[in-house]
């Protein structure tokens, strides 16, 4: 996770009689390919927990949601809770490869699920 | 479930892991093959200065507010004059990508490299995974389906008995092609997050036209709001350091 110092969005928090924000773009890309890699990461580690584990039906799909949400709450914690200064917005923190994710989550669930259960 | 099927352990060991394996090997393989047929191609001059042109308006509009205003507008008359600006792009001199297309052979060639760097490897797994490991239920996934999912699940299988969670090893496949995308991008690195369905998708629009982001660039220049934030940045300092004499 590239979340040091200086890789904040914008290059000056400018508060008071204006709140004009200036975007490192750079920076911004950056961010989000972090949230990216960190979240596929997890759901995939997720999936094989998952399948170990032996969640069928639901309780694997609320697994996914928590392994979401957990990774949602350790990137907020990684951004020292000031989303704003790093990410544009709550949007892209809370939804950004949702399916995507899912898709891996699935597959490695299935696959660690069978490799040790239904043989 | 009352009709669970017993599965062999051998087909575990000798269809779902094998597979898999194969999968994530041809893909790592496909990703360097494609980076050795690669061809650099020299951008052409006249595409360079104005991808660079945009970019210096874009600085220009994003910093704006830092400099005075009749700076502002003497540099905005310099991209977005009606006559002569940078920006402007006089009307029917806009290349047209198709004809530029067939004037460089080069072009033509590299998409079609590309497209045969995607359809060749997947040709031949697909051939390699029917002739070695069809027509096994291979895997059963931990969640149950409608009847809809059996012609995607269990494709290869013809037996409407079987429980629709159970998987095919072509359907296997399938579920492999699109899942793995996630640990591809984790494991090649960002060069590999283009994949197949996007790279399928950008078929249909490819020929970039930069005329086109010169006239969004200019656009986006007109509709500036200059509001110079110099002068109130002495009220800002004073702020700051009140706040630090706290």
């Amino acid at each position: 996770m590239a979340a040091d110092g200086n890789s904040g969005v914008f290059s000056q928090k400018l508060k008071g009689d204006f709140d004009a924000q200036y975007i490192n773009a750079k920076n911004a890309l950056n961010n989000s390919k972090v949230i990216y890699y960190s979240r596929t990461f997890m759901l995939i580690v997720g999936g094989i927990i998952a399948g170990i584990l032996g969640f069928t039906g639901l309780t694997g799909f609320i697994f996914y949601f928590l392994v979401f949400a957990v990774t949602t709450v350790g990137l907020t914690a990684k951004a020292k809770f000031s989303i704003h200064s790093y990410f544009d917005g709550w949007n892209s923190v809370l939804f950004d490869g949702f399916l995507g994710g899912l898709m891996s989550f699935v597959l490695f669930w299935t696959f660690a699920y069978d490799s040790v259960h239904i043989f | 479930m009352a009709e669970d099927l017993v599965l062999d352990t051998t087909i575990r060991d000798w269809v779902l892991i094998p597979l898999s394996v194969v999968m994530v090997l041809i893909g790592i393989l496909r990703y360097f093959v494609s980076k050795l047929i690669r061809t650099f191609q020299n951008p052409d001059g006249k595409i360079v200065k104005e991808g660079q042109v945009v970019i210096r308006a874009r600085n220009l509009r994003s910093s704006a507010d830092f400099i005075p205003p009749k700076s502002f507008r003497a540099r905005r008359t310099y991209y977005s004059n009606e006559e002569n600006g940078i920006l402007h792009v006089p009307k029917g001199q806009a290349p047209n990508p198709q004809a530029q297309m067939f004037s460089d052979p080069n072009m033509a060639m590299d998409m079609m490299k590309k497209n045969l760097s995607m359809i060749i490897p997947q040709t031949l797994t697909f051939a390699f995974v029917n002739f070695f490991f069809s027509g096994f239920v291979a895997a059963k996934i931990p969640f149950p389906l409608t009847q809809r999912f059996r012609s995607m699940l269990q494709n290869g299988i013809d037996l409407s008995t079987v429980d629709v969670s159970y998987v095919s090893s072509r359907s296997w496949y399938f579920l492999n092609l699109f899942g793995l995308r996630g640990l591809f991008s984790l494991i090649l690195g960002e060069e590999n997050a283009m994949d197949d369905t996007q790279r399928m998708m950008q078929m249909g629009g490819f020929g970039f036209d930069p005329s086109k982001s010169l006239g969004a660039e200019k656009d986006s220049l007109d509709i500036v709001q200059h509001d110079w934030v110099l002068p109130k940045f002495e009220q800002r300092a004073e702020a700051v350091l009140r706040k630090l004499a706290k």
